[in-house]
């Protein structure tokens, strides 16, 4: 093995070690954080199709309900969340790696 | 006169008697005409002796007249039973039985009866292929709360495609590099919905913004100006066009020379009457377009076509603008 070659490897592996350490430390915190604000904006078009789960009645809550077959993974999952959810604080502190 | 033509007004003032009359008078001229009953108390069957259903049926022994009562309870249960069908197709059994809930609870709330009128309604005036079609509209506050539906529903369906929207453009961004986003806008069936729903309620908006007519039946009490009044100062923030009053129920006068307890009791009655019929004439905006008097049996049969002379409101199709 030549040195050039030896030189090669070695940047290849410093390389997927510095894309590994910049992916973990900045871009997936960054995904995640825009998925959970995916969810969150979600979960308000829920509650804002679905009050009445929640006993408050709303105006258009019988249109809604025609998008209800098609909702399936998100009200299941929906549903989770509200079950999982704890104060407002965490969800959205969850959200920041310090 | 435009295509769509509603008649409301408060309780028991003769909206069905009026809107009858006026269909009649439509097909008399040879307009193919169609009288819709939106009162949840239907009375047009009584007028006419016959009973009517949620589909135009002809009205016997009158040409070019048909009618037909909206049933809203049949509509809550087609639309229930719709989406349950669709529900069947893409659900999986395990999920059915929550969303089944969901359903049904959806479809008792207290706004499902009155969705359901207005849908049938817009659909009736979609789907129109008569020259013109006479709405008689349920007691004043119901028909106010549908006629501003649109407006107030077509803002709430931006809110939701606009939180739908957001999300699965948040989703798409959140997809790393060759990953698929958990949603994605394009074909998405929510927003095809909504968007769906988004177009009718445009479309109710705009038809009865500029292809309808609307007149309020008033009896000369106290009551019924006032209420008019009301409604009349509504629909026109509304942006809806009033087009006149119809005063119905108004005393007969006695000869001269009658002098008797009942002769003086009509006598003060019509005195107070022409004194209401001043202060509409006055104080609103539109024309009195009928005067029309108690009459002493019910008002159906031949007396209808005795009404429907005294409706001073034009049945000429206006030319489309």
């Amino acid at each position: 093995m030549t040195l050039a070659d030896r030189i090669a490897a070695f940047l290849a592996v410093a390389e997927e070690w510095a894309r590994g350490l910049f992916h973990g430390l900045f871009t997936h915190p960054a995904y995640e954080k825009i998925e959970q604000e995916a969810e969150d904006v979600e979960d308000t078009f829920m509650l804002a199709c679905f009050p009445d789960a929640f006993g408050i009645p709303s105006p258009v809550s019988y249109y809604t309900a025609e998008l209800l077959p098609y909702l399936e993974d998100e009200f299941e999952a929906w549903e989770r969340r509200m079950w999982n959810r704890g104060s407002l604080l965490e969800r959205k502190g969850e959200q920041y790696h310090f | 006169m435009r295509e769509f033509v509603f008649f409301g007004g408060k309780g028991g003032v003769g909206k069905t008697t009026v809107s009858s009359a006026y269909g009649f008078k439509c097909a008399a001229a040879g307009l193919d005409t169609l009288v819709v009953s939106t009162d949840p108390a239907h009375s047009t069957s009584d007028v006419f002796d016959q009973q009517f259903a949620d589909e135009p049926t002809p009205v016997d022994g009158i040409d070019n007249l048909h009618a037909m009562e909206i049933d809203p309870d049949d509509e809550v249960e087609r639309h229930l039973m719709e989406t349950k069908r669709a529900m069947g197709d893409q659900v999986s059994p395990a999920m059915v039985n929550e969303i089944d809930r969901q359903l049904e609870m959806a479809h008792q709330t207290p706004g499902a009866y009155e969705a359901a009128l207005f849908d049938r309604f817009v659909s009736v005036m979609r789907d129109n292929a008569y020259d013109r079609v006479v709405f008689d509209t349920s007691p004043t506050g119901g028909t106010l709360r549908l006629l501003s539906l649109p407006e107030f529903l077509e803002g709430w369906i931006d809110r939701l495609l606009y939180k739908r929207k957001k999300s699965i453009d948040l989703y798409e961004k959140a997809a790393i590099g060759n990953n698929e986003p958990r949603r994605i806008m394009d074909g998405d069936p929510i927003v095809a919905r909504l968007e769906e729903r988004k177009e009718l309620f445009e479309f109710a908006g705009r038809t009865l913004r500029e292809r309808a007519a609307f007149f309020l039946v008033v009896n000369p009490d106290e009551l019924s100006l006032k209420e008019t009044s009301r409604a009349v100062e509504n629909l026109v923030d509304a942006g809806l066009a009033v087009e006149g009053l119809a005063v119905n129920k108004l005393t007969p006068e006695p000869d001269p020379d009658e002098n008797g307890r009942g002769a003086r009791f009509l006598r003060d009655r019509v005195a107070t009457e022409t004194e209401r019929l001043r202060t509409l004439r006055e104080e609103f905006d539109q024309p009195v377009v009928a005067e029309i008097e108690t009459r002493v049996s019910e008002v159906k049969g031949s007396l209808l076509a005795d009404v429907a002379d005294e409706l001073d409101i034009g049945v000429s199709a206006e030319p489309p603008a």
